[in-house]
């Protein structure tokens, strides 16, 4: 029997095979949308999974009255582990981007993310250096390396003994051991290209230096919230101990954060992964959910075709368990060969899909937890796909169904209306926050920002160049490079990153306000406008002791009416208002411009070590190749590596994430627009299907084909209209939010509603007129004919 | 073999009640070939469809052989269908995914024949029907007269007790509806019991007995003698 019906079910499918085609494509889209989500979630959700103490490792942080941190003092970690029995392990780490080269005479390597760990630290995680790891002894800090480090450092290095790589710079002379190579787990929180193991960490520094992030693992069964209390009693009795009565610290508390949420939601950070993760996650099950219901809605479009051979089946006496089940089984096939499918769309998107959201997930080694979870995603659609099906086939009455007259019953039509509304819908919303994201896109990449970072790169380097006399002479080096128009330092570059803050007062009104760093000829470099007064310059001598040049959102802030000449008091220092610059968005289009002091001179500021060259267009490879060359003559501190990078891709980065978004939305629009169009599909013909003799009769009285077609139309085309006035206010307020988060955007534009509802109105129109035309085509004779 | 007493069947939709069966009295012996006539919506398709078993009466009794068929569910209705009945219909109702043999192998399948057997009584059924050369079409490919023949020996490919068959001919022209019409009264010299819906008086011709029906009513009820002596 199974045969048989396997037979009738190949042939039927065959047989439709354009509906067929549809279906299960329409499905294995969706359920390849689901699958990517989920080895998404997998990967976003199982960071540090592998470590078999994953549920009892805690980060300890402190929580301050507008701010939480996990910067937590070195002297804390033992006070924990010694006063605690049920904390079975503590550890502490520190760690920093700072970019370090590293060379030997095979080749160098940047670090750029290094991290110090003490061994119970490294025990915790599972950090296990290539030949083993033995504690260091003493005072002792062993360096190891990523493999691909040390790969490139030492080339045919075939023991295991340590090896001297020199540090910095070649004319610095120093020197350091490097232990060995070390796996990094990119599935991991902890993450580092230079480790350093020591045997503590923070030895002498007191509750004051909070600097190292401490971790705890604790017993079995350990109630945390009772240990957080225990822990933060602790803190603030040692903190009182040591810092006196400041009021500042008393309101500092301790809390705990699971490991398994540092990666997605972390108590100190932003849990905008979390919310990425969880919006994802609900769109891919929403589409496949929704995919189910269209393939539903398809199959029982064609249920009228399958009538008679329930009924003569059931005449024979099958029953209609027997019949379900068979029902069952057909979808069953055609979602085995959706999946199959699936897979084959998932593992073609993967790459696309990876260099959006920045990872490297594949569909086989990554997680080999889909192996068992695709079988009951299997089994799960083929239940939503296929039991409504199986009970509405099943469950025909031979009396009826083998007279002839059969027709299928219009009672579910509201549920088939509103399921299609609520398809569009989301459609719309997605359309219609593309277009905006669009819209706001073009406005950043075309708006004025105030500054000019074409044709100027930023040279890397690590010697400190904060005295404006240290720098002259390299200045003067790199200008006599032809096609070179200007050179700066600064301490940070217009790439988005955020300046230091600090309080300054003009006329004893303080506010706090940011800084930066410059040496002259900055303003020149990035072509910002003066508003009045002078930029610095070398003609006046103090301009390298006590002048400030402040922007047009700090003499706002200071309400100056007149600032030139006025005296600004910060860090300890009394400057000398010489000059306003027009604001300059630095920080991108999310923040508003900060008020912002520039000073040469500033004791409380980084080292200036970030160097600035404008190039001519024309000449820019040539002078990139002289620059080079001339380097190590040029920098002789760091002059080993010339390595540089375009000012202009690296304020474009801070796009990147709404970027993201718009691929995500195109993504989005594209998918759920197709799986409203395929629902449509399905109802509309199941509709024409059951409207065949109404047409009929209608030709035959002398309806017009256009008139049919209007008549078809009509009730899909109020849908879609009413789709599209649902999901206005949605895509307005979501749209209108976004929009929010930044500083500088566009006003709400109207178009993008009206070209939402256009494309939906004209996809739908042709839907529907596509499965119309073969009604109003059939002769009508064909469909009066008895049988 | 049959005995039907007082059923009753009413069509209910949301405004009008349609009587169908007002107290239907009928029995039927063992190797009767038994036609019901009547004007359209007289009843007579909702008679044969509850001695089919496919639709359920309000009220009456139907016995066949001694056991009573309207108390049983479902599953035993089924059971009791596909042992004991055979189905003809006006429109063939074949399954358009399965080829002649099938097709008539099909009610084989339900009735759990083992595959060997089953493929001896399909291919003696086909020889007997004269649509050997045809068993590996599909039924699209098969003129109306020849379909007939396929359901006729699907139905009897079981052996049924008692065979139904409503209209027959209705969509064969008359020289293929005659075909048809001898299969059946052949069908019944070898014992099997028929009761058979028709318009037409002439296929009516070929049974034992006539029954008229109105309004769901019997109205009168005809020896056919001219057949009765042949038998005799």
């Amino acid at each position: 029997m199974f045969k048989l019906n396997l037979k009738i079910a190949l042939r039927n499918l065959w047989r439709n095979r354009g509906i067929t085609f549809i279906n299960i494509g329409g499905l294995s889209i969706a359920l390849a949308a689901f699958i990517l989500v989920m080895i998404y979630a997998a990967y976003e959700t199982g960071f540090d999974k592998s470590n078999p103490n994953y549920d009892r490792i805690y980060q300890v942080g402190r929580s301050m009255q507008d701010l939480k941190t996990n910067y937590t003092p070195p002297p804390l970690a033992q006070a924990i582990k010694d006063n605690f029995p049920e904390v079975e392990a503590v550890g502490k780490m520190k760690s920093g981007a700072f970019e370090l080269p590293l060379f030997t005479n095979e080749g160098t390597v940047f670090t750029q993310n290094f991290l110090m760990a003490d061994y119970s630290a490294t025990q915790m995680f599972k950090i296990k250096p290539d030949y083993g790891l033995e504690k260091p002894k003493g005072e002792s800090v062993s360096l190891f390396l990523p493999r691909a480090y040390m790969q490139t450092l030492f080339p045919h290095k075939k023991d295991n003994k340590p090896e001297l790589v020199g540090l910095a710079s070649k004319s610095a002379g120093q020197s350091g051991e490097v232990i060995g190579s070390v796996f990094v787990d990119p599935h991991s929180n902890i993450s580092f290209d230079a480790l350093y193991i020591s045997n503590d960490l923070g030895k002498g520094e007191d509750y004051g230096f909070n600097n190292y992030q401490t971790y705890i693992q604790v017993k079995k069964g350990t109630d945390i919230y009772n240990l957080e209390q225990k822990i933060n009693k602790l803190y603030q009795t040692e903190l009182a101990k040591n810092s006196g009565n400041d009021d500042r610290f008393k309101s500092t508390t301790i809390f705990l954060d699971p490991l398994k949420n540092l990666h997605l939601k972390p108590k100190t950070g932003s849990d905008a992964n979390y919310k990425v993760l969880i919006s994802v996650s609900v769109l891919g099950f929403l589409i496949l959910i929704i995919a189910c219901i269209n393939f539903t809605n398809l199959s029982i479009a064609q249920a009228a075709k399958r009538a008679k051979e329930v009924g003569v089946k059931k005449v024979m006496g099958a029953y209609r368990v027997q019949l379900a089940i068979q029902f069952l089984t057909e979808i069953l096939i055609q979602c085995i060969a959706a999946t199959v499918l699936s897979l084959i769309f998932a593992e073609l998107v993967l790459p696309g899909f990876n260099s959006l959201f920045l990872v490297n997930l594949t569909i086989w080694q990554s997680n080999s937890s889909l192996i068992w979870q695709l079988p009951l995603i299997l089994f799960f659609i083929t239940l939503i796909a296929g039991i409504y099906p199986a009970m509405v086939l099943s469950g025909f009455k031979p009396a009826a169904v083998l007279k002839g007259n059969f027709q299928t019953s219009k009672q579910s039509y509201w549920l088939r209306n509103s399921l299609l509304v609520i398809q569009f819908s989301i459609a719309v919303i997605f359309i219609t926050g593309l277009l905006i994201i669009n819209s706001q896109l073009k406005y950043m990449r075309t708006q004025d920002v105030g500054f000019k970072a074409d044709q100027v790169i930023y040279v890397k380097n690590i010697a400190l160049f904060s005295d404006p006399a240290i720098f002259e002479p390299i200045r003067e080096k790199i200008m006599k490079i032809s096609g070179v128009k200007s050179v700066t330092v600064t301490n940070s570059i217009p790439d988005g990153s955020k300046l230091g803050t600090n309080t300054y007062a003009v006329d004893a009104k303080k506010e706090l306000i940011s800084f930066l760093d410059v040496d002259f000829d900055y303003f020149e470099t990035l072509n910002i406008k003066l508003k009045e007064g002078r930029p610095f310059s070398k003609e006046f001598k103090t301009d390298a002791v006590n002048s400030a040049i402040l922007n047009e959102s700090a003499t706002a802030k200071y309400g100056l009416t007149n600032p030139l000449g006025k005296t600004i008091r910060g860090c300890d220092m009394d400057y000398k208002i010489v000059g306003i610059i027009k604001d300059f968005k630095a920080q991108g289009f999310e923040k508003a411009v900060e008020p912002t002091i520039y000073t040469l001179k500033n004791p409380c500021g980084n080292p200036k070590t970030m160097i600035m060259i404008k190039i001519e267009e024309s000449k820019m490879s040539e002078t990139l190749a002289s620059l080079k060359n001339q380097w190590l003559n040029i920098n002789p501190k760091d002059g080993d590596n010339f390595r540089y990078q375009f000012l202009d891709q690296l304020y474009g980065k801070l796009f990147q994430k709404q970027e993201q978004l718009q691929s995500v939305f195109f993504a989005a629009a594209i998918l759920t627009i197709f799986i409203a169009i395929l629902g449509l599909f399905a109802f509309a013909k199941y509709i024409t299907n059951g409207r065949i003799k109404e047409i009929a009769v209608r030709k035959i009285l002398g309806a017009s084909d256009l008139q049919i077609m209007k008549l078809i139309n009509t009730s899909f085309f109020t849908m879609v209209i009413l789709a599209n006035l649902i999901s206005w206010p949605v895509a307005y307020i979501l749209t209108k939010k976004w929009l929010g988060t930044f500083a500088y955007r566009i006003e709400m534009p109207v178009l993008p509603f009206i070209i939402s509802a256009l494309i939906t109105i004209l996809l739908t129109i042709i839907t529907v007129s596509l499965q119309a035309t073969k009604a109003v085509k059939a002769k009508p004779v064909d469909a009066l004919k008895y049988e | 073999m049959i005995k039907i007493e007082n059923l009753e069947k009413v069509y209910k939709t949301e405004e009008v009640e349609t009587t169908a069966l007002n107290g239907i009295n009928l029995h039927v012996k063992a190797g009767e070939f038994v036609s019901i006539m009547g004007p359209s919506g007289c009843g007579k398709s909702t008679l044969l469809n509850v001695m089919g078993l496919l639709d359920k009466p309000e009220g009456g009794s139907y016995k066949f052989i001694d056991t009573e068929l309207l108390t049983l569910n479902d599953r035993e209705r089924s059971n009791f269908r596909k042992r004991n009945m055979g189905f003809v219909f006006q429109n063939f109702n074949l399954i358009d995914e399965l080829t002649v043999f099938e097709n008539i192998e099909l009610p084989l399948i339900y009735n759990k024949v083992p595959a060997t057997e089953r493929k001896k009584l399909v291919n003696e059924i086909i020889e007997r029907m004269n649509i050997v050369n045809r068993s590996g079409h599909f039924p699209q490919q098969l003129s109306g007269g020849q379909q007939q023949r396929v359901a006729v020996a699907r139905a009897l490919v079981t052996k049924p007790k008692l065979v139904l068959a409503d209209e027959p001919t209705g969509n064969l022209d008359s020289s293929h509806g005659n075909e048809v019409m001898e299969l059946l009264c052949e069908l019944n010299e070898t014992g099997t019991t028929i009761v058979m819906v028709t318009h037409s008086s002439h296929d009516a011709s070929f049974s034992n007995r006539i029954i008229n029906l109105k309004d769901g009513h019997v109205i009168s009820e005809k020896i056919n003698k001219s057949r009765n002596e042949e038998l005799i």
